[in-house]
């Protein structure tokens, strides 16, 4: 006999009221892990989006790419021995329209790479969040370091650095406008067999994601509140299960006294366990996918599926583990006391 | 005898005293009798209810059940004796708050691992509510019955798996004395038509005119 459906299917208030929680509460997790994960997009897609591989920068720059500065020399010896290894900078700017408005931008440039668009002189490659902001094709902007005018060549996807749309240019213009021919990273893939090279530190990607001040300190906070949600959804299962088990040591008593194996009680907890955590979880996975294709286009928002999975994966082992630890009450039911109980 | 204890002892000890509950009690119960547990608050009767129905160990002696012995059983054999072979009435009903009548009952022939299918079970828990006279109500949950029908479903609980030993603590200790009397008819009736050995303790000397035996406690021995 399905003791658990028959419970819920009884008590239906009590399962909704903890199935309503576990959804309110796992869609705020999702939400805030979109919200998360869309920063992260917003802050470094540029850097996330480039295939496995080391990024290497200058040793004396002391994480700090800004001030990374890799000589002509050591780039042309670096891609001349490594396939599809590549130099590039990147600046933070801006970019004045034909009506003198403001634009900022990461300008970034590389060699010759099949990670990022090739750019001829004079032309720029922009974010495709800036298309839909209503810049088109031909458009030019100006630079207060750069003598000539930029000419929108066409729309890159995914660009985006430290929560600014890029602008590719050529590397002689960064070349112009920084006044300087040394790029500040240089970037091996993972065949390239990265090895140590002199006066170079490298960097996974995920390492160098962690030298960007704002980053790490961002994503740590937002982790922070996702984790924190996740484990406050384990102590609402385990408090909820508690506060029920209380209420039903007496029937387990009874139940163990009548020959209910003590298995069969933890399956019944599981079961409803499972049970909401199903319904909620669908639910809420539901509305913030909604959530995710009806939220404003300014606002960055990214749930990837295998992030859905992985906390979805993680709210079931936290929910088994919070019921399963007040389900310990269950072997601590004595049949006895049951038995006893209104005794006069 | 189907059932029978010998010498059984019990020590409760709270802190450094140890006090000695049960002082050797000898019982036998019969198929087809009520035998009732009658004594003062103390004297150890119920104590010796829930030693005989293996839900607590005694500190000595000996219980035999159907030609086996009870306390040289591990826990899951205590378990499954109860569930196959013992009945329980309690003093309040304890029917769970969420089957119904009929579930009271099939969720025991399941538990007892009846060979019967579900169907067949299904019919054997309403011939059972039946005869217990609430047939009309097996579809009702334990919180729209009144305590004579909660009662007469716990009574129908505790046979319809056919075990060969009915215990009852009190089974009339919440029911007024109209309710009480058709409790006490109805587990004599089902004593002596499906040959169980019933142990009542009870402290209501009105209920002890349907006991076949009357066996009195008095300070840890029968008197």
């Amino acid at each position: 006999m399905n003791l658990a459906w028959k419970e819920m299917k009884k008590s239906k208030t009590k399962f909704v009221i903890l199935g309503s929680i576990v959804f309110l509460i796992s869609l705020l997790t999702f939400i805030i892990s979109g919200l998360a994960n869309g920063l992260s997009q917003d802050n470094a897609a540029l850097i996330k989006n480039l295939p496995d591989g080391t990024i290497y920068m200058e040793t004396a720059a002391e994480e700090t790419h800004a001030l990374s500065a890799i000589d002509t020399e050591t780039q042309q010896a670096a891609l001349s021995e490594n396939d599809g290894a590549f130099v590039f900078s990147i600046q933070m700017g801006f970019l004045l329209n034909e009506q003198d408005e403001q634009q900022s931008v990461a300008f970034v440039t590389s060699t010759s790479s099949a990670e990022f668009p090739e750019v001829a002189k004079g032309e720029i490659i922009l974010d495709r969040s800036l298309e839909e902001d209503g810049i088109q094709k031909g458009d030019r902007f100006t630079n207060s370091q750069f003598n000539d005018e930029f000419f929108v060549a066409g729309f890159s996807d995914g660009a985006k650095y430290s929560h600014a749309p890029v602008a590719f240019i050529h590397p002689d213009d960064y070349a112009e406008m920084y006044r300087t021919e040394d790029l500040q990273m240089l970037f091996l893939p993972e065949m390239a067999q990265p090895g140590a090279i002199p006066g170079l530190q490298s960097f996974s990607a995920g390492e160098f994601l962690n030298t960007l001040p704002s980053y790490s300190a961002e994503q740590l906070s937002l982790s922070m509140i996702v984790w924190f949600l996740v484990v406050i959804s384990g102590m609402l299962f385990a408090i909820f299960f508690y506060m029920m088990n209380i209420q039903k040591l007496g029937l387990y008593g009874i139940l163990k006294a009548i020959g209910v194996k003590t298995g069969a009680l933890f399956r019944m907890i599981w079961t409803q366990m499972l049970v909401i955590t199903a319904m909620a979880l669908i639910l809420s996975i539901a509305v913030s996918q909604l959530f995710a294709t009806l939220a404003p286009g300014d606002m960055p928002f990214y749930l990837p599926i295998d992030a859905t999975l992985q906390l979805t994966a993680v709210f079931f082992v936290i929910g088994f583990a919070g019921a399963t630890l007040s389900g310990l009450q269950i072997r601590k039911a004595k049949p006895l006391q049951a038995i006893q109980q209104g005794e006069g | 005898m189907i059932f029978t204890t010998q010498n059984i002892r019990k020590t409760f000890k709270t802190g450094e005293v140890a006090e000695e509950i049960l002082k050797g009690i000898d019982l036998s119960l019969t198929q087809g009798e009520i035998t009732a547990l009658v004594g003062s608050s103390g004297s150890g009767k119920s104590t010796l209810l829930t030693i005989a129905a293996g839900l607590q160990p005694a500190s000595g002696g000996e219980i035999h059940f159907d030609g086996e012995e009870l306390t040289a059983m591990n826990q899951e054999q205590i378990r499954q004796i109860r569930a196959e072979s013992f009945g329980f009435v309690f003093q309040s009903s304890h029917l769970v708050p969420f089957l119904t009548a009929e579930e009271q009952l099939l969720l025991m022939l399941e538990t007892a691992g009846s060979p019967l299918s579900k169907k067949q079970r299904r019919d054997e828990a309403d011939k059972m509510l039946q005869s217990v006279g609430m047939g009309h109500r097996k579809t009702a949950y334990p919180a729209s019955l009144s305590g004579g029908e909660k009662q007469r479903v716990a009574i129908a609980r505790a046979i319809v798996h056919q075990p060969k030993l009915l215990f009852a603590d009190e089974p009339t200790a919440s029911l007024d004395s109209t309710k009480s009397r058709e409790v006490m008819e109805l587990l004599q009736q089902l004593t002596k038509t499906l040959n169980i050995a019933t142990l009542m303790v009870t402290h209501e000397e009105d209920m002890l005119a349907y006991a076949d035996r009357v066996i009195t406690m008095k300070d840890g021995r029968l008197a």
